[in-house]
């Protein structure tokens, strides 16, 4: 294989880290400048070239593809990863603060069992703290999609800050809620992020993501 | 549109394409020669930059061609490139200006 087959064919090698719809649009010439720039005989990419390459492509495949100027919906895609976070907060407060949610409970119900405090663990909390995990990695996946432009990723993200929402008001209703002044505080702000970012997707438009 | 400042890299991307239409290489040597070599853009950064350039609407393909079995696109300017060029040259300038005056090295200052 000659010395330029040879750099072509493992330029084509990283150009793969690029989502295959940017592959099909611009792999030759993008091919066509790496190849104009290398120096003579070469028959291996730099390393600098190889990092820049995937660099690009990991910005291509993972940066919201929505213009600048529609600054609603950028906002609501931050926020959306935002609210990631914010569920991963949620879980780690609500484990620690056990101790307070059984204090409190403890203290509503002198009554209140070891057993009885085995199965809130169980069926309550632990699924609490498991599901917030979950949700942070459906809220970063609904961001990265929506930053794609897929419409059914807001409708989902809409549709899951409405449960979030609902199960917030039924803490509080039910009084699970406020076991722990940390809990409901966390539990507050990661519902006031995701309704934000909604009313953000809402005023951003049909058009807006997509 | 945004107000913050342009990065250097995205404002030398439009500078070198308010000269008119170049394809990818050609706007890598313009960089270069408008830098005086200081900077030399790699092809992931240029065409990660003309992607977004595009979707912002600053940029926009201006022609194909096949040469030697390779397809190569000229990129041109849109008239909001050359309208966000034009500010971002501007605000440059008015700092510069100011620097400059500050350090006594404006044009017409005692040194």
């Amino acid at each position: 294989m000659s010395e330029a087959a040879d750099l072509e064919r493992r330029y084509r090698r990283w150009l793969r880290w690029y989502p295959r719809s940017f592959r099909d649009a611009h792999e030759s010439e993008i091919l066509a400048v790496l190849l104009a720039g290398a120096r003579e005989g070469r028959r291996r990419p730099e390393p600098m070239e190889c990092l820049d390459l995937v660099r690009a492509a990991l910005s291509l495949r993972l940066r919201p593809r929505i213009p600048r100027s529609n600054r609603s919906a950028r906002a609501a895609i931050g926020l959306m990863y935002l609210s990631a976070a914010a569920e991963l907060a949620t879980a780690i407060v609500v484990l620690a603060t056990i101790d307070d949610i059984r204090s409190a409970i403890a203290a509503r119900d002198p009554a209140y069992t070891a057993a009885q405090w085995r199965a809130e663990l169980s069926g309550a909390l632990h699924p609490l703290a498991v599901g917030a995990v979950v949700a942070a990695g459906l809220c970063l996946w609904l961001a990265w999609a929506g930053g794609r432009g897929h419409r059914w990723a807001r409708a989902a993200f809409v549709l899951f800050t409405g449960l979030n929402v609902a199960h917030l008001i039924h803490g509080l209703i039910q009084g699970s809620a406020v076991y722990a002044e940390a809990d409901l505080t966390a539990g507050l702000v990661l519902c006031l992020v995701q309704l934000a970012a909604v009313v953000l997707l809402l005023h951003a438009g049909p058009a807006g993501l997509g | 549109m945004t107000n913050r400042a342009m990065q250097e890299a995205t404002f030398l991307i439009l500078t070198a394409l308010a000269g008119g239409s170049r394809h990818g290489y050609g706007i890598i040597t313009d960089v270069e020669q408008i830098s005086s070599g200081r900077v030399r853009l790699r092809a992931g950064t240029l065409y990660a930059a003309l992607d977004r350039l595009r979707l912002d609407g600053l940029v926009s393909v201006d022609r194909e061609e096949i040469v030697d079995n390779r397809l190569r696109r000229y990129y041109r300017l849109t008239p909001e490139g050359s309208r966000q060029l034009a500010a971002e040259a501007a605000r440059v300038r008015s700092h510069a200006t100011t620097a400059l005056a500050r350090l006594g090295l404006a044009p017409g200052a005692a040194p």
